[in-house]
């Protein structure tokens, strides 16, 4: 049985505050089973930002575990959650985050650099994804040369490097046009097929339309799940 | 090397009709081959390492101006040494080159009036003790020769042209005693210093300046108001400290009645002269010939407590001994002040980093988004700081023997670059590198990536 690309369990996050402790997330706990595409919506301070940091590695929970493809990334310290981070995480933001100074290539070489593989790999790969967005002709531009949507398709690539055990992508269309949005949205439905696991923080109804299951987040609460696999914490 | 790598296929189209449907199981049918590659698990170094000079290129300015506090302290550290490493070697050569069996009688330089006694001070030697040495040399066989020195600077006008020139006025055995046979002519003899005569025997350099091309013996020079004439012209003894090449030399009488500024009262033997020097015939006599000059002098000048003697008479060690080790000194004392230079540097390498570190926190947050552990973002950082420091360092060596080459032509004594004070600039600069970049290389391994990442 292969183990789910991430499973959340009892996921708090709280902040201590003067007058009483903040939860920004309360007992949150799901499962998304290899090859979903999974929707993540609720009003700002719902607690998704919390939830993405917590599930990407960046944060560190206060009670509650995360595991990535079956393994426990509770208790690690930062050098391990970086290293489980490179592997199993691949990052899409909404403002891109590309590094400018580094061509596009370079840019999609940067996970695959942090883990430890030999330049000519890196290339290979670099390119293999480049062309898998659609972008195997732009490799040597710079960030700066792109359009918006390229530059996200270059991020997608660069998520795609280390061939992760999830996506996790945070308004991946917030600062784009229509149009490029939904090119962009499209290939995140090829990405799904051809068999990836998705992770999307929206809160447009049609984004969340085409993925498979919407998970949806209340007050740090997870408040419903269209799978009904996750039991909603008692409120 | 050589793995076997299966092109990547095109992905597979879905199938039409169920397009929401995850392809079962069918994961990743381009990325076999990229499983078969192994990572290393470590980011290797090199990677780093162009991470970093690909920062330091990107900002090429920037990182000149970070480097520039260590450029100067190593160019400074290289440039100060070589020159003083520089005098001390000339000092020292032509010191050596007087001879090592030379006694050099002089005024004590007393430590507890602080100032430099002057000739004509009440503890001057005097012509009367020089003589009283000349009457030990006829006595004592272990003695060569006997010479005053008493030297002003002066003008030297000769036909059309005219120089400035040390006149020393001593005795015939000034050529015996420091080595001096002439080039051409020969010295003045005792006959010229008992009657007084204008006559000179001029340096090197000075033939050169006033009678350029053509033969100076025989020629008429001014000093002051007194016409000379040339008896002999001394070999290039090179230049430097001590060299005879810018002296002329005029009989001891000559010059104290006609050079000397002033008359002291006490007649001839009463004259005040800077030094005298003593020659033995070997080097083995003269420790005992030095204590009997002390003696002979002590009793002539009526001094009896020996701790505390007007006067003092050296041998070559120990001139050479105490010049080297003020010039020793000297030379670290302006390594010290180059030091402090080049820790100033680092602490600039330091301002610097902390700066880019503040303005790099976003690529900071996302290169940890990415995967990069703490300790590789501390390598780049540490690494960065090392490479201008590195660099700062090479191109300081650069502009330091450059720098100590021109002095030296300024200063007339050649710079003496050697490999240790350049290799230790060198490695503090590298020091200073590590030193001042772990901090700002710390602070950015330990940035918070949630934060980084929303840093604007």
């Amino acid at each position: 049985m292969t183990p789910p690309s991430l499973a959340v369990e009892h996921l708090s996050k709280v902040y201590p505050l003067a007058e009483e402790d903040f939860y920004a997330l309360r007992d949150v706990s799901f499962e998304v089973p290899v090859g979903e595409y999974v929707a993540l919506m609720g009003p700002s301070g719902s607690g998704k930002s919390t939830l993405m940091n917590l599930i990407g590695l960046l944060d560190t929970p206060t009670e509650g575990r995360t595991w990535l493809a079956g393994q426990d990334a509770g208790d690690l310290d930062p050098e391990e959650a970086a290293a489980m981070r490179n592997q199993h995480v691949g990052f899409v933001f909404q403002s891109f985050h590309l590094l400018p100074r580094l061509s596009v290539r370079e840019n999609v070489e940067v996970p695959l650099t942090y883990a430890g593989y030999r330049p000519a790999v890196r290339r290979r790969r670099a390119l293999e994804v480049l062309d898998r967005v659609g972008l195997g002709d732009r490799v040597n531009h710079h960030p700066s040369q792109l359009s918006g949507g390229q530059r996200q398709r270059v991020a997608i690539a660069r998520a795609l490097a280390m061939n992760p055990s999830l996506l996790l992508a945070d308004e991946p269309t917030g600062n784009l046009d229509t149009e490029t949005g939904m090119d962009i949205l499209a290939l995140f439905d090829d990405l799904h097929r051809q068999g990836s696991t998705i992770v999307m923080v929206t809160h447009e109804r049609d984004v969340a339309a085409r993925c498979q299951r919407v998970l949806r987040l209340r007050d740090g609460r997870l408040e419903s799940d269209s799978a009904g696999r996750a039991a909603p914490a008692a409120a | 090397m050589t793995r076997a790598v299966t092109v990547a296929a095109p992905p597979a189209p879905a199938p039409p009709d169920e397009p929401r449907r995850p392809a079962p199981a069918d994961p990743d049918v381009s990325d076999d081959w990229f499983a078969l590659e192994e990572p290393s698990g470590a980011t290797d170094a090199w990677a780093i390492l162009g991470i970093a000079w690909r920062s330091i290129r990107g900002n090429a300015s920037r990182s000149l101006l970070t480097a520039l506090g260590v450029i100067i302290g190593v160019a400074a550290v290289v440039a100060l040494t070589a020159i003083g490493a520089g005098v001390t070697r000339n000092v020292t050569q032509n010191l050596e080159r007087l001879g090592t069996n030379l006694l050099t009688v002089g005024a004590a330089v007393t430590r507890a009036t602080g100032g430099i006694v002057r000739s004509g001070d009440a503890s001057s030697i005097t012509v009367g003790d020089a003589e009283a040495l000349r009457d030990l040399q006829l006595a004592d066989a272990r003695v060569l020769g006997v010479a005053p020195s008493v030297t002003s600077t002066v003008q030297v006008r000769a036909g059309g042209l005219n120089t400035t020139a040390q006149v020393l006025g001593t005795w015939p055995d000034y050529g015996v005693v420091r080595d001096l046979e002439p080039a051409a002519g020969a010295w003045w003899s005792d006959v010229d210093v008992e009657g007084r005569a204008r006559v000179a025997v001029i340096g090197h350099d000075i033939a050169g300046e006033l009678f350029p091309g053509t033969d100076a013996l025989g020629q008429s020079l001014t000093l002051g108001t007194h016409t000379f004439t040339v008896v002999a012209v001394l070999p290039d003894k090179g230049a430097g400290f001590g060299s005879p090449n810018r002296q002329v030399l005029v009989p001891l009488s000559t010059y104290l009645q006609r050079l000397a500024r002033s008359q002291v009262a006490g007649g001839a033997s009463a004259q005040a002269l800077s030094q005298v020097f003593v020659r033995a015939t070997d080097a083995r006599h003269l420790e005992a010939l030095q204590a009997d000059v002390t003696a002979l002098l002590a009793d002539r000048r009526g001094e009896f407590d020996l701790s505390a003697l007007s006067f003092q008479v050296q041998n070559q060690a120990d001139t050479l001994e105490s010049l080297t080790s003020v010039s020793r000194t000297l030379t670290l004392f302006l390594g010290a002040i180059a030091g402090i230079s080049l820790l100033v540097g680092g602490i600039g390498i330091m301002n610097i980093m902390l700066v880019s570190v503040t303005e790099r926190t976003r690529e900071i947050g996302i290169r940890k988004a990415l995967g990069a552990r703490p300790q590789d973002i501390r390598l780049q950082f540490l690494i960065e700081a090392v490479v201008l420091a590195a660099g700062g360092g090479a191109i300081g060596l650069a502009l330091g023997a450059i720098g100590a080459g021109s002095v030296s032509d300024l200063l007339g004594v050649a710079a003496v670059l050697t490999l240790p004070p350049m290799a230790i600039a060198f490695g503090v600069a590298l020091a200073v590198g590590v030193a001042f970049g772990l901090y700002p290389a710390q602070r950015a391994a330990r940035l918070d990536p949630v934060a980084s990442l929303r840093h604007e």
